[in-house]
């Protein structure tokens, strides 16, 4: 920790401070941040402690005696410099138990800044960014946009110049990595070298953004941000289904939809007139957190959980700030109180959710999220369905005649007259479970009052396992139960049925797992249910294990719930009957419905039986629409209180929906709801939104955001290395109507961008971390990109676009060692195994290996940093993973094939399709010794070159060599491991 | 590795400690690749251990899904009188309950059926589960009062390995190797070993030995017994170790152009990790291999102990690995949550566990490393004085109990033969000396001489720690 805080003060002060005065900002409030705001900051008050250092006039007024923390003017007289100055270890501020120190070179600035008259400025990030004039610069021809103005000015004073630029054949490498996340191929990179305009790297760039590697790419990062998963994370870890809001993703960054829109619609597409399918996918951006479905847990504790991740994901992505910090009590460094949190946090509380998450499956609310392919398969058929409804439609008037005069044949009495289309004819094969839609008619009497089961599937017990539909005592009983205490829905009707009478009762299920989606209803009239339970979340058939109880008519749950009447014409459907049906089912006379169905004509009745099976066809297509998690909100407002220590069951005062009195208040007009609160994160006053967007674009690009703490714009945050390029940038992002692509190509057009990334051992030690830019940024890349260039360069990378994810080679039992009985990872196949990274299964609690390996972030929460490490495990997943070794010997294959007649010219070739350039001389010796020796090693051992072209279930050229074959992949491997290969140049 | 390569890389290092202010940049050699030939204790924080360790390293024996503290350590001899009454009202006190028994009508008190007897000079109890750590009674140091938050696993599970019930932080394994680096150049700083019972077993997650906001460097390398015992270890199948050799003399020769011309020390740490990977081919499976350990090695662990992947041979891999100077070891053993039929399932997870933790115990103290390795003992809660589910003569089971429960610590500068604290005669509530997971957090560190106030690691704005804003260290149990 002491050595990485030395580290920033080397690079923010050493390189910067020398000719400057002391900025309060820049300077000094770090200072007083890191070292006093835990006792002495916005919480001083809840720990009785009077004096605070973050406002000026506390600061400087009379502690009592005369003393003052801050003499304007006079180290001397400052009590803050004498304690920190003291021989008394009892009185030395910082305390010694905090492990803070102020170090000479801060006491320094905090000396000559009070000398100098103890200038206070409010934090930083919180005023509006000032579009400044790009400054005078030494070498004005250098300048290619403003960028470079700003960072040549800041170069001029550290007495630095910029590095030549770049080879073509490296700008082009970079700038594919940074914008498609995938290496140039050798046509674009030939292209590229061979258009001589001037604005050839403009085409090149103009290019990448418009393809769909470009989407791809950026929304992989925003999965980061969003802590998106396929899976609900905690203990059991289930599937969800979330891939419909990524592929929303993409699709948003394919069209370049201003930032400030897609902001909106990720918080409140919902709450947006006329809400779109689109814009209520995009609201599953905060439905991306963890939901916990253990069995056992307190669902309370969990519905805060998920709220407070919603502040805490939303404040970092959107305004860079840790407002989850004031949960518990007053932020420690931020102007934010525990009453502000609360605040914002009221504006997420209101989903209609449940803490308990679903164990299998998304938890509500959902939406069915149809793609564009479903959506126009359902046109079609609906298109069929209107045209011969509108037949059948077209001959009413003749129908009701031939119907009539059927009816006039009628003798004797029937009770019911059911639909036979679609009925389920064989109940011993119905085995509904809690995703199942279906409907069930039946018949039932007895002269008693009613009571027992009409009809269930359920285990031979009253509080067992399963459903059904029941009469107690005359009042009507729904159950769908998986544990009878807390994992079940239960409805109860307020009428009761009567003894000696006949009814129709008719119950419909959604397959919703919600009491929501049961209905009920008697003679064809739905009755009122009313929910004693609503909490069911795990299916009948659980954890691997089938539920086997059979479908059984008046009985049921124990000897007790034996039917004490009649019950008859049972009838059962595996959908949800429209209003028609119902009435159809209800009814003691023949209905229309009947009458097409089973009397009419011969003609007409089988264009009734087209028409359901073309419902039934409608019905299907859409039971396999993907579902997303949504964000809903409730009808009613649920009041949102403080919670005392954070704590889920100490509710204290009642807090009304706000944002944090510091920063703009809400646009006028706007409404004071989540909608509101998006407009008021994208409104031209909000300070922080634009600049936090930027800085992350460039961290993108340059490895380290001009703000390194790209997750907290905060008073900890780290004070900007170019804050006037910052401004700039953020005004220009908002002037430009929030254009994402325009800013990424400000940004990569720029001279700054366009540098070589040689170090010289002169730069390494005046600025390691390459924060002033003296030269172009070099970084290995992003996990996902590590292996998605594998497979591109191999040829393998699959270029489909969006869909459900997909699972690659993964090590055996990696999830079975760690998770319950009926979890394993079922590996994909086929071109599956080449998709790229970003839709690669991502399960919370065991990520996947290689990605994690290689530093992706973790998904269990909001990561906005990008970090990187170096290790050996990378090595060996490079050198021996199967997706790896399958790749090597592809690109050995490639090589072979594509690359030319000679050993020479294919080695030439892998190694540009690896770096993106031709090797030198050296190099080329070294490949050529490497194949030699692979050649020696393989050509002895036929079984050798078999064992190692086996890997992966591509299958190798069977025309070609496979001693040479096996040799040449050896050298792809190679390829595939060099620093340059896994390097962003 | 030829000397020659040697030389050349331990050249091109140097070169780059030279010429650079910050030697290897952000990205520097860390607890994976810590120790510089020759040297000790690398890859850790200046100024780290704040003072004299008294333990070099730990070996953290996990209990995952929680045992019973009734039915092994915490004898209570009063229940027996209240064996199917009503857990009083007085002792409940209203305390939350998990959503598993919340809805039972009764609390029926069910004593162990287990008999408990006093062993060693100590006079600790143990149940006749656990005959074998009943023998070392006298090297142990047995807590009766630790005391969680969390009542379900996940949560339970995360707050012990990270100070906090929620995912995100460092794993106390993670915060050891970023604090104090690694002690042996060829193998990872932080272990980690799981091993399935034959209980009701809960899910496990990654986190529970990830880095959190700590580069991911940091984290627990898992062992596993199939397979590679650490991912991707093996050569591709018909690529062997000869070949290996030279592919990295042509791999490092590439990359030392590239880094001649680039001055990334990027590179040169790249080039480092490439080696270090091959030395842990050669490692690794050294460490595991097990057929030179003599007979009365698996005699000591007892019958499994021959059976890779099952505890008593990562009981025994745990010893080896403190021999080679691992830093963190911990296992992980699954099913101890034995919400029904605890007599019978919690009988075989302890014939799997006993004599193998015992044996490490015995097995540490001959060979010396007792004195500088820690071992813990113990699950993420404890389990009810009443019955979940139906109460009989023979049979009960019991739900979470996070208000008491027991570990026991051995080794490392912690006091032997003695237990620690006193719950009350329900082992429901602790009657003195209550232990927070956060202040077993801060002995641990104390143990291993850091100050866990001031190891921490700044993110979002805030300086984190292991323990949070909490722990102290209890000195009652420190030698």
């Amino acid at each position: 920790m002491c050595s990485a805080r030395v580290a920033l003060c080397v690079c923010v002060l050493t390189l910067s401070a020398a000719e400057r005065p002391v900025e309060f900002n820049r300077d000094v409030r770090p200072i007083l941040s890191d070292n006093c705001f835990t006792c002495h900051g916005p919480d001083a008050k809840t720990k009785n402690i009077p004096l605070r250092l973050d406002q000026e006039a506390a600061a400087k007024t009379d502690l009592g005696g005369g003393r003052h923390a801050i003499v304007e003017g006079s180290p001397e007289q400052s009590e803050i410099i004498r304690r920190i100055t003291t021989e008394s270890k009892a009185k030395r501020m910082p305390p010694v138990y905090t492990g803070h120190a102020i170090a000479p070179r801060e006491l320094e600035v905090l000396k000559s800044w009070i000398a100098s008259g103890a200038k206070w400025e409010k934090h930083w990030s919180f005023n509006p960014p000032q579009a400044a004039d790009p400054p005078r610069v030494s070498a004005p021809a250098w300048v290619r946009n403003p960028i470079d103005a700003f960072i040549l000015e800041r170069l001029d004073r550290e007495g630095l110049k910029p590095s030549p630029e770049a080879s073509p054949e490296t700008l082009l490498r970079r700038v594919t990595l940074d914008l498609t996340g995938l290496p140039p191929t050798p046509a674009e990179i030939s292209a590229f070298l061979a258009d001589r305009s001037p604005k050839a790297y403009d085409h090149a760039v103009d290019r990448l953004l418009a393809s769909p590697r470009y989407a791809e790419r950026m929304a992989y990062r925003w999965l980061d941000y969003a802590r998106y998963s396929d899976t609900n994370g905690y203990q059991f870890d289930g599937e969800r289904s979330m891939w419909r809001w990524r592929d929303w993703v993409i699709d948003a960054f394919a069209r370049n939809m201003p930032y400030n829109q897609f902001a909106v619609e990720q918080i409140a597409g919902d709450m947006l007139p006329n809400a779109t399918t689109a814009q209520r996918i995009a609201t599953g951006f905060n439905r991306n957190h963890r939901g916990n479905s253990e069995f056992g847990i307190i669902a309370e504790e969990y519905a805060v959980e998920y709220v407070v991740d919603r502040v805490e994901t939303t404040s970092a992505v959107f305004l860079g700030l840790t407002l989850g910090c004031a949960r518990c009590h007053n932020h420690k460094y931020d102007p934010i109180t525990q009453k502000e949190f609360y605040q914002v946090y009221a504006y997420f509380n209101n989903v209609p959710e449940h803490g308990r998450a679903m164990k299998y499956g998304n938890s509500p609310p959902v939406t069915a999220a149809p793609t564009s392919e479903q959506q126009a398969e359902a046109r079609v058929l609906d298109g069929k369905i209107a045209r011969l409804q509108s037949a059948i439609d077209a001959r009413a008037p003749l129908t009701r005649r031939e119907m009539e005069s059927w009816r006039s044949t009628l003798t004797g009495s029937r009770t019911s007259w059911p639909l036979a289309s679609g009925m389920e004819k064989d109940l011993a094969k119905i085995l509904y479970d809690i995703d199942d839609r279906f409907t069930v008619s039946a018949r039932v009497q007895s002269t008693a009052v009613p009571h027992g089961a009409v009809w269930s599937r359920m285990s031979n017990s009253p509080r067992g396992r399963g459903l059904g539909l029941y009469a107690k005592q005359g009042m009507l009983h729904v159950h769908i139960t998986s544990d009878y205490d807390d994992d079940a829905i239960r409805l109860n009707s307020k009428v009761a049925l009567a003894a000696g009478r006949s009814y129709n009762v008719l119950l419909t299920y959604s397959g919703s797992r919600m009491a929501e989606g049961i209905h009920v209803y008697v003679d064809g009239s739905e009755v009122e249910m009313e929910a004693e339970l609503d909490s069911l979340y795990r299916p009948l058939g659980n954890a691997g294990k089938a539920f086997k109880e059979p479908f059984r008519i008046g009985e049921g749950g124990g000897p007790e719930n034996k039917f004490n009447g009649v019950v008859s014409d049972v009838t059962v459907y595996s959908r949800v009957l429209s209003g028609e049906e119902i009435a159809a089912l209800a009814s003691t006379s023949p209905s229309l419905l009947y009458y097409l169905d089973s009397a009419a004509s011969p003609d007409l009745r089988a264009q009734w039986a087209e028409l359901a099976a073309l419902r039934r066809q409608r019905e299907a297509l859409e039971r396999t629409f993907p579902t997303v998690m949504v964000m809903a909100e409730r009808s009613e407002r649920r009041p949102t209180h403080i919670l005392n220590r954070g704590q889920y069951d100490k509710p204290g005062e009642v807090v009304e929906p706000g944002v944090p009195a510091q920063l703009h208040p809400l646009p006028a007009g706007v409404p004071n709801n989540r909608l509101g609160f998006a407009r008021w994160l994208v409104a031209p006053e909000n300070p922080l939104t634009a600049r936090v967007a930027v800085n992350r674009f460039w961290q993108m690009m340059f490895g380290v955001g001009l703000v390194k703490t790209a997750e907290d714009f905060g008073l900890q945050g780290e004070w900007p290395s170019h804050p006037a390029l910052l401004d700039w940038l953020a005004t220009e992002f908002v002037r430009s109507g929030w254009d994402m692509k325009a800013m990424l190509k400000t940004m990569v057009t720029s001279a700054t961008y366009r540098q070589s990334s040689a170090a010289t051992p002169e730069l390494l030690q005046r600025d390691p971390e390459n924060r002033l830019l003296a030269r172009g940024a070099r970084f290995r890349l992003p996990a996902e990109a590590v292996r998605d260039s594998a497979l591109a360069i191999a040829g393998l990378l699959d270029s489909r676009i969006g869909g459900p994810s997909v699972k690659p080679y993964q090590p055996d039992g990696l999830w079975k060692e760690l998770t319950m009985q009926d979890m394993d990872y079922v590996q994909s196949h086929g071109r599956d195994l080449y998709r790229r990274s970003l839709y690669t299964f991502w399960k919370r609690t065991v990520a996947p290996p290689m990605l994690a390996n290689f530093d992706a972030a973790n998904r269990e929460s909001c990561v906005v940093r990008e970090s990187r490490t170096n290790t050996p495990l990378q090595a060996l997943n490079l050198m021996n993973d199967v997706q790896f070794v399958e790749a090597a010997r592809v690109l050995g294959q490639r090589m072979m094939l594509e690359g030319g007649a000679t050993p020479a010219e294919r080695l030439r070739y892998g190694f540009r399709l690896a770096t993106g350039r031709l090797p030198h001389d050296s190099e080329a010796a070294v490949l050529q010794g490497s194949l030699s020796y692979h050649l020696d090693y393989f050509a002895g051992n036929a079984a050798r070159a078999g064992e190692f072209l086996a890997q992966g279930e591509s299958k190798p050229d069977a025309h070609l060599d496979r001693r040479e074959l096996a040799a040449y992949g050896a050298v792809g491997s190679l390829l595939l491991n060099l620093d340059e290969t896994v390097t962003r140049p | 590795m030829n000397p020659l390569d040697q030389a050349r890389l331990f050249i091109t290092r140097r070169h780059f400690f030279a010429r650079t202010a910050t030697g290897l940049g952000a990205a520097a050699l860390g607890s994976l690749c810590a120790a510089e030939a020759g040297g000790k204790s690398t890859g850790g924080l200046p100024g780290l251990p704040h003072f004299a360790p008294k333990a070099k390293r730990v070996i953290y024996l996990f209990q995952h899904g929680a045992p019973s503290q009734l039915d092994l350590f915490d004898h209570k001899p009063a229940l027996a009188g209240a064996r199917g009454k009503d857990l009083p009202a007085s002792i409940r006190m209203g305390q939350r309950l998990t959503g598993m028994t919340a809805y039972q009508a009764s609390f029926p008190v069910a004593p162990s059926i287990f008999p408990f007897a006093q062993h060693g000079q100590s006079g600790s109890w143990f149940s006749e589960l656990i005959p074998h750590m009943a023998q070392v009674a006298d090297d142990l140091c047995i807590i009766k009062t630790l005391h969680t938050e969390a009542i379900n696993h996940d949560p339970a599970v995360t707050f012990f390995q990270t100070g906090f019930q929620l995912a995100g932080r460092p794993s106390m394994g993670a915060w050891v190797s970023y604090g104090l680096g690694s002690e042996n150049q060829d193998l990872p700083a932080f272990v980690v070993m799981v091993s399935q019972g034959t209980g009701n077993a809960q899910a496990l997650a990654d986190r529970a030995w990830g880095s959190g906001f700590l580069p991911s460097k940091y984290q627990g390398v898992k062992f596993r017994a199939g397979g590679d015992p650490v991912l991707y270890l093996s050569n591709p199948p018909g690529y062997e170790s000869p070949a290996r050799r030279r592919y990295l003399d042509d791999l490092a020769a590439l990359n030392e152009m590239s880094q001649r011309e680039l001055h990334d020390p990027e590179i040169a740490t790249r080039i480092a990790q490439y080696e270090m990977a091959f030395r842990m081919q050669t490692s690794v499976p050294e460490l595991t291999d097990l057929s030179h350990e003599p007979d009365s090695t698996f005699e000591m662990y007892g019958p499994d102990s021959r059976k890779p992947g099952s505890y008593a041979a990562n009981c025994i891999l745990a010893r080896r690995m403190a021999e080679r100077g691992v830093r963190f070891i911990q296992l992980f053993h699954r099913g101890w949550d034995q919400h029904g039929n605890l007599p019978r399932e919690i009988r075989q997870q302890c014939l799997q566990t006993d004599q193998p933790s015992a044996a490490l115990v015995k097995d540490l103290k001959q060979r010396g490393l007792l004195d500088d390795t820690l071992i813990v003992w113990g699950g993420e809660f404890g389990r009810t004085v009443y019955s979940q589910g139906t109460l009989t003569e023979t049979n009960y089971g019991r739900d979470h109990h996070p208000r008491c429960f027991t570990m026991w610590l051995a080794g490392g500068g912690v006091k032997p033969g003695i237990s620690y604290g006193e719950t009350d005669d329900f082992s429901y509530n602790i009657a003195e000396n209550p232990m927070e997971i956060h202040d077993l957090h801060a002995t641990m560190m104390h143990l291993l001489g850091v100050d866990h106030t001031r190891l921490t690691y700044k993110f979002q704005g805030r300086h984190y720690r292991l323990t949070d804003v909490h722990g102290r260290v209890v000195r009652d149990i420190v030698s």
